[in-house]
């Protein structure tokens, strides 16, 4: 499995878990929202992670073993980690995970004993602080922690980053292709486009129910990504059959593949999908054939690196962080990702000038300001996530 | 000699110990699953071992569903899609078996590999083959035009979800068919003949009958895949209107927070399929009975 099935098992674990609930805790002096005796942090509610172990002490020498990594697949560029492994003189071995309830369950049982783990998101860090699996970070090892977007210096699923490091961003949008989709077309209809029947079979959307079901209520103007709403929830299903209806869309992880390869015109995804499928243009075609229309209103996310407490290498893992959390680092690893580091200094300006990305792809970075704007997705209770299942299955089940 | 019975019935334990180890059990954890509880921190499935303990509440909306709700149209249409390519199946399938069975003489055996080996290629592999051929690029998408057949095959299309369930499982069909054919007593044909049937009577009312208990294992070897297939789908078409039980079974299993509702829906499927295969029993049982006679 691949960043796409995992960004799809994202929104999925989005729902897994309640929110709802609203059980307030006092936890580190914020207010917290507790749920079935898991803490977990929303843009309304940061929350201060509680510190059960004290974090590796100040000038410890790196390890001479071999570091351990936890990661998606193809989430690192070989390249990068080459570099790594000279500068500090060690061995890197990694393992991979499929989804972050599979990575849990094995962290948990003891099968996974990585130093570090990357990829995780929000909704996997409530988890791994109620499995206690996490050491808090040593800020004096990552000299670079100052290049990460400063939104996220903070972010509110762990308050002054005591756990984690952020790693990637993205946000939801619409790609298509330039060559048969007028960019005007978004500004005048927006989410529309993708009810239009003349995309007839040439369409997609994101195999993901709890970003396409949202795309489905922004485009009705309800601006909720959360929403416990049966109306508005029922709705967005109704909506999305009626897309169904008129343009029999696709419902995959494979933007990257499909517009590229121009069997799609349009399709709903994650931003990051878009430079993925610079790699998969056939040859001879002009990467400016890839548009994105970034709404103004959209759910934008983050994935983060953090250190597994029983790590036998916490140095060189905290040494890694720092080492990605380079800017220079951060681009060369971006370069094989696809994907975009969350570092204030890796701007659209330096993207364009280094001619990695197409100009006609500038709307597909996540610029801070887009970050701070985006909506972002959290637990649902198991009822409220039941409808939204429902909805979601009414919709696939044709 | 008195203790023979027991020793040929030893020679069972083998294969019922690898039954319970591989569908028994399994089946078992299944279930356990399907009627167990979700974890309420980590929200994976947590399996209730002890039957007494069953849980129904989540079944009964998952067989509600399946009867009235989302769940029934997938239903209708995956018996379809099954029902449609059986049938195609048999179409292509039966005179290639009944060719090489008859008339295939010193040539069977390499007729019979020629047929067989593309089929030794990985199943997804022959469907991602396709899906390239397909594509609005393809070679056989080009050469369809030629024709002036300009068909997007890939937009989401019954028809190529069919053919591709045709084609992937066609081969299974043939060979037991022929095995069954291969082994028919043809002068029983050259008696109807020289009693004033035409060959299309000697089909009908000899070849057919004799042939009904290789057919019957042959769809019932094809069907069981096909109900719970889900692969070709989401190789050729990935769009809610070829949805099949097996994608949503997928889907609940590995992309949704209800894991309990795959595992019914696999218990739903076995039920189903249990018909087809108590069909397959009465059928070879009758089948001995009149060899019998």
């Amino acid at each position: 499995m691949c960043r796409r099935d995992f960004l799809r098992n994202l929104a999925i674990t989005s729902g897994a878990i309640a929110i709802g609930g609203s059980i307030i805790a006092s936890c580190g002096g914020q207010s917290t929202t507790t749920v079935d005796g898991l803490a977990i942090g929303t843009p309304d509610k940061p929350i201060k992670l509680p510190i059960t172990t004290e974090p590796i002490a100040d000038g410890l020498a790196s390890e001479s073993g071999t570091l351990e990594i936890l990661n998606w697949a193809d989430y690192q560029n070989p390249e990068s980690i080459s570099i790594f492994e000279k500068q500090f003189g060690c061995k890197v071995s990694t393992s991979i995970y499929d989804t972050e309830e599979a990575a849990i369950a094995k962290l948990r049982n003891g099968t996974f004993k990585p130093d570090i783990i990357i990829g995780m998101t929000d909704t996997g860090l409530a988890k791994l602080i109620a499995a206690d699996i996490l050491q808090p970070l040593n800020k004096s090892y990552i000299s670079n922690f100052g290049n990460v977007i400063e939104g996220l210096q903070s972010p509110y699923y762990d308050v002054d980053a005591q756990y984690t490091v952020p790693y990637m961003i993205y946000g939801n949008g619409i790609g298509y292709r330039t060559d048969r989709i007028d960019k005007n077309a978004f500004t005048e209809n927006g989410y529309d486009t993708l009810w239009d029947a003349v995309h007839s079979g040439k369409l997609g959307v994101l195999d993901s129910y709890r970003d396409t079901l949202a795309m489905a209520m922004f485009r009705a103007g309800n601006f909720d990504a959360n929403t416990t709403d049966a109306a508005i929830i029922k709705k967005a299903g109704d909506d999305l059959v009626a897309m169904r209806e008129a343009t029999n869309p696709k419902v995959d992880i494979l933007a990257y593949q499909e517009l590229s390869s121009g069997n799609r015109d349009i399709n709903f995804t994650w931003s990051g999908d878009l430079f993925t499928a610079l790699q998969y243009l056939p040859e001879g075609v002009s990467p400016d054939v890839l548009g994105f229309w970034y709404p103004e209103k959209t759910v934008a996310k983050n994935d983060f690196m953090c250190v597994a407490k029983g790590a036998k290498s916490p140095v060189l893992a905290h040494q890694l962080i720092n080492f990605l959390s380079d800017t220079d680092n951060a681009l060369l690893n971006r370069q094989y990702v696809g994907y975009q580091p969350a570092l204030e200094s890796i701007t659209v300006d330096l993207l364009i000038s280094t001619g990695t990305i197409p100009e006609s792809l500038i709307e597909a970075l996540v610029t801070p300001e887009k970050y701070d704007a985006g909506l972002a997705q959290v637990l649902l209770e198991p009822a409220v996530d039941s409808l939204w299942l429902e909805q979601w299955t009414a919709f696939t089940a044709g | 000699m008195k203790n023979s019975p027991r020793l040929w019935a030893g020679f069972a334990l083998p294969g019922t110990a690898w039954l319970l180890a591989l569908f028994a059990v399994p089946f078992y954890a299944v279930a356990c699953v399907a009627f167990g509880t979700i974890d309420p921190i980590f929200r994976d499935a947590t399996p209730q071992w002890n039957p007494l303990a069953w849980d129904f509440t989540q079944a009964q909306q998952v067989f509600t569903s399946l009867a009235t709700g989302p769940l029934r149209g997938v239903a209708v249409r995956t018996i379809l899609f099954v029902v449609c390519a059986m049938i195609l199946c048999f179409v292509i399938g039966f005179p290639i078996a009944y060719f090489l069975a008859r008339h295939a003489g010193k040539r069977k055996l390499l007729l019979l590999v020629l047929i067989i080996v593309p089929f030794w290629v990985n199943y997804l592999m022959r469907m991602l083959a396709w899906v390239n051929l397909l594509s609005a690029d393809g070679l056989f998408t080009r050469f369809m035009r030629i024709f002036g057949v300009n068909y997007n095959w890939l937009d989401g299309s019954p028809i190529t979800v069919i053919l591709g369930l045709v084609y992937g499982y066609v081969p299974f069909l043939i060979l037991p068919l022929y095995a069954t054919l291969e082994r028919l007593d043809w002068r029983l044909v050259d008696a109807a003949r020289d009693l004033g049937a035409n060959s299309g009577q000697a089909f009908r009312l000899v070849t057919l009958p004799m042939s009904k208990a290789g057919l019957v294992a042959a769809g019932i070897l094809i069907a069981l895949p096909m109900f719970g297939d889900y692969y070709t789908n989401d190789l050729l078409s990935r769009s809610p209107s070829t949805e099949m039980i097996g994608n949503q079974i997928d889907f609940f299993l590995n992309a949704s927070t209800q894991p309990q509702n795959g595992a019914l829906l696999v218990i739903a499927l076995s039920m189903f399929l249990l018909l087809f295969m108590s069909f397959y029993l009465r059928s070879t049982r009758m089948q001995a009975r009149q060899t019998a006679r």
